[in-house]
């Protein structure tokens, strides 16, 4: 083989090598796998416009946010053979027929939970979350002699203090310091509006998280409606208010709803259902219905209506600045500044297939990242309403218990107080969320990419060593 | 080790980044600078490869060996570290090798000239992700990332990927090997 026509040869191979390995890197282990409890989205950030705004009663949070199209069914009974069979619970990913509510959930602390100011929403992810691939089973917690008698079925959102070990769920403390943590304002506030389960009554659930995620005392505003006995709903339409007994399933498979229409069961035009009536195949009635909270959950109102238009969601919610609930809502004072944490459900994704903001801190009066707006009156002009524009990002199973360990190099960083904005961004955070899933694969295909990687030079350079030095014969 | 790996990449960054400037300058040049220059690259390498290998061990025992795999930047920082090494070791091999008829025909400059300028993005490459890793980010990862590389991916290829290298690394020195043969 002429000389010249080898060297070309064997840099053109070698070139091939570094360029095919560029262009196909990242490809071949990441994937969905519903068995582990995986499912990565197509996107892993997502855009949130916010702005807030005061007076001296009121606080107000609009929320504005991209997507396809509203998801505003969830949770439906579907008249199938003689039977009603349950569609659109919290699934691995997006239902496959679209039926899970949007929502968006915001963390609320004062500062009593100062972890939370530097870290957000991952102080909350503990050992054991459900949906994660090592999420604790339904007969480990039954075992459990507090959260087994509480007839808890999942680990969710909790505090790392409120166990003795934060690397094990199991650790609960006991109740008499889980009291004191509270009254100490050792949890989260947690406004929780959804697209199915509160919007159509224009208000928001409110939570807490302390050594669980809770509901505020009061009235929720749904209930499920579902007889285990009979195995049927225990409400339908009235078909006198609404003219119609039940939806069609052509509609809510199709995802085809209208906010002036009706697409949820609320208590005001429920009655008590007919098991005679001649149901049709394809009758779908929600499994959860609608009714005005009462109480401390439901101190958050939406503001107005919470619509989707021109591609994207626009919910503004209320608040009381001072609720009268200081152990089960953050207390809010003109002059002070508190930390949020945002997220957002989209696409028809439910549990911990959220978007998630980094912590942002909100000042009533006083400078912080995110500055609230006063106003007087009853209702802010918007316009005149500063606009933050953030980032939010797919989370991934990142846990507080793997944050604090050996295996995170910025473990020693979060002993001493770094906040996670000082050496992340929410594209990078998103990218390691997913690595996380497939660690063992990925660490094991990077080392035979590392590996063939030396060898490839090696052997170029060898190969070029016994050419390059000869005289050319051609 | 953080810190005294950070002070000792200075040298093999500094070695090679001369070495980078040598090749580029003998590679389009015959003058008497070019050939002085080129005198002294296989003693710039060897020293570039010694500090080097001294950089790479300090930078091993920053965060124990589950630590560092587990993190993305630390890996691609380990990977573009262990290439950049065993490169232009190769290299220093290579030159010493062949010696100054490396620089005969034109195609060999071409090819040296490609050789220096891939040994200086790799080098590059490693420091911007080590950069990161120390928590001083610079603006070359957007290039990077214009280029195709996320470094906060890790870099890793698919099985496929692998088998073509595997067949690229035994067909490079075949190819070498049947020419000399023929020659």
């Amino acid at each position: 083989m002429p000389r010249t026509l080898s060297k070309l040869l064997i840099t053109a191979l070698f070139a091939a090598g570094l360029l095919l390995s560029l262009m196909t890197h990242g490809t071949g282990v990441i994937t969905h796998d519903p068995e582990r409890n995986i499912w990565i989205p197509d996107e892993l950030t997502m855009p949130l416009r916010l702005q807030v705004a005061y007076n001296d009663e009121d606080i107000l949070f609009r929320y504005r946010w991209p997507q396809d199209e509203p998801h505003l069914y969830l949770d439906v009974l579907r008249y199938s053979d003689g039977q009603w069979v349950r569609y659109g619970t919290s699934p691995v990913g997006p239902d496959p027929h679209g039926i899970y509510e949007d929502r968006v959930t915001m963390l609320v602390d004062d500062g009593s939970v100062p972890e939370f100011s530097r870290y957000g929403g991952y102080l909350t992810v503990g050992d054991g979350m459900r949906f994660f691939t090592n999420a604790a089973t339904r007969e480990e917690i039954a075992a459990h002699p507090v959260l087994g008698p509480e007839r808890r079925s999942d680990i969710r959102k909790h505090l790392p203090a409120t166990r003795s070990d934060p690397g094990d769920w199991r650790t609960l403390v006991d109740e008499d310091t889980l009291a004191a943590q509270r009254r100490a304002g050792y949890f989260l506030d947690l406004w929780h509006w959804r697209a199915h389960r509160s919007n159509p009554i224009d208000v928001s659930d409110d939570q807490f998280v302390a050594q669980y995620r809770f509901g505020d005392s009061g009235r929720g505003p749904y209930f499920t409606n579902w007889d285990g006995e009979t195995r049927q709903p225990r409400l339908m339409f009235d078909p006198d208010a609404v003219g119609k007994h039940a939806l069609r399933w052509e509609d809510v498979s199709h995802n085809i709803a209208d906010f002036d229409g009706i697409y949820y069961l609320a208590e005001d035009f429920a009655v008590p259902f007919d098991p005679d009536h001649a149901w049709q195949e394809g009758d779908v009635i929600p499994r959860r219905v609608l009714r005005e909270p009462a109480g401390s959950r439901g101190d958050i109102r939406v503001d107005g209506k919470g619509r989707f238009a021109d591609g994207q969601w626009d919910v503004t919610l209320r608040r009381a600045l001072d609720t009268g609930n200081p152990q089960e809502d953050k207390i809010m004072h003109d002059g002070g500044v508190y930390d949020v944490g945002i997220a957002v459900h989209r696409h028809g994704t439910g549990s911990r297939w959220h978007y998630v903001s980094m912590p942002y801190q909100v000042g009533l009066g006083r400078k912080a990242e995110i500055q609230a707006t006063r106003f007087e009156g009853d209702s802010p002009d918007w316009d005149q309403i500063a606009t933050y524009d953030i980032t939010l990002f797919y989370p991934g199973q990142v846990n507080w218990p793997r944050l604090n360990s050996e295996i995170h190099a910025g473990a020693e960083y979060i002993r001493q107080g770094v906040p996670v904005k000082f050496r992340h961004n929410e594209a990078q955070l998103a990218q390691y969320g997913v690595e996380i899933e497939f660690e063992q694969e990925i660490r094991r295909q990077w080392f035979l990419t590392l590996l063939l990687g030396v060898a490839l030079i090696i052997s170029f350079v060898m190969s070029a060593s016994l050419l390059l030095g000869r005289k050319e014969e051609d | 080790m953080g810190p005294y790996h950070t002070m000792l990449i200075h040298f093999p960054i500094a070695f090679w980044v001369t070495a980078t400037v040598i090749i580029i300058v003998r590679a389009v040049s015959d003058g008497w600078l070019a050939q002085a220059f080129d005198r002294v690259l296989v003693p710039f390498l060897f020293l570039g490869m010694l500090s080097g290998i001294g950089a790479y061990v300090l930078g091993m025992m920053v965060w124990p060996p589950d630590t560092l795999q587990t993190s993305p930047l630390g890996r691609n920082h380990m990977m573009a570290a262990s290439w950049s090494l065993v490169y232009w070791t190769a290299l220093m091999f290579m030159r010493w090798r062949v010696g100054p008829s490396i620089w005969d025909s034109t195609l060999n400059r071409v090819i040296m000239l490609l050789l220096g300028g891939l040994g200086g993005l790799l080098l590059v490459i490693t420091a911007t992700i080590g950069g990161h890793l120390a928590g001083s980010a610079t603006y070359l990862t957007d290039l990077l990332r214009m280029i195709g590389w996320e470094v906060y991916a890790t870099f890793y290829v698919p099985n496929w990927m692998l088998l073509v290298l595997v067949i690229l690394i035994i067909a490079m020195p075949l190819v070498a090997l049947m020419s000399r043969r023929t020659a």
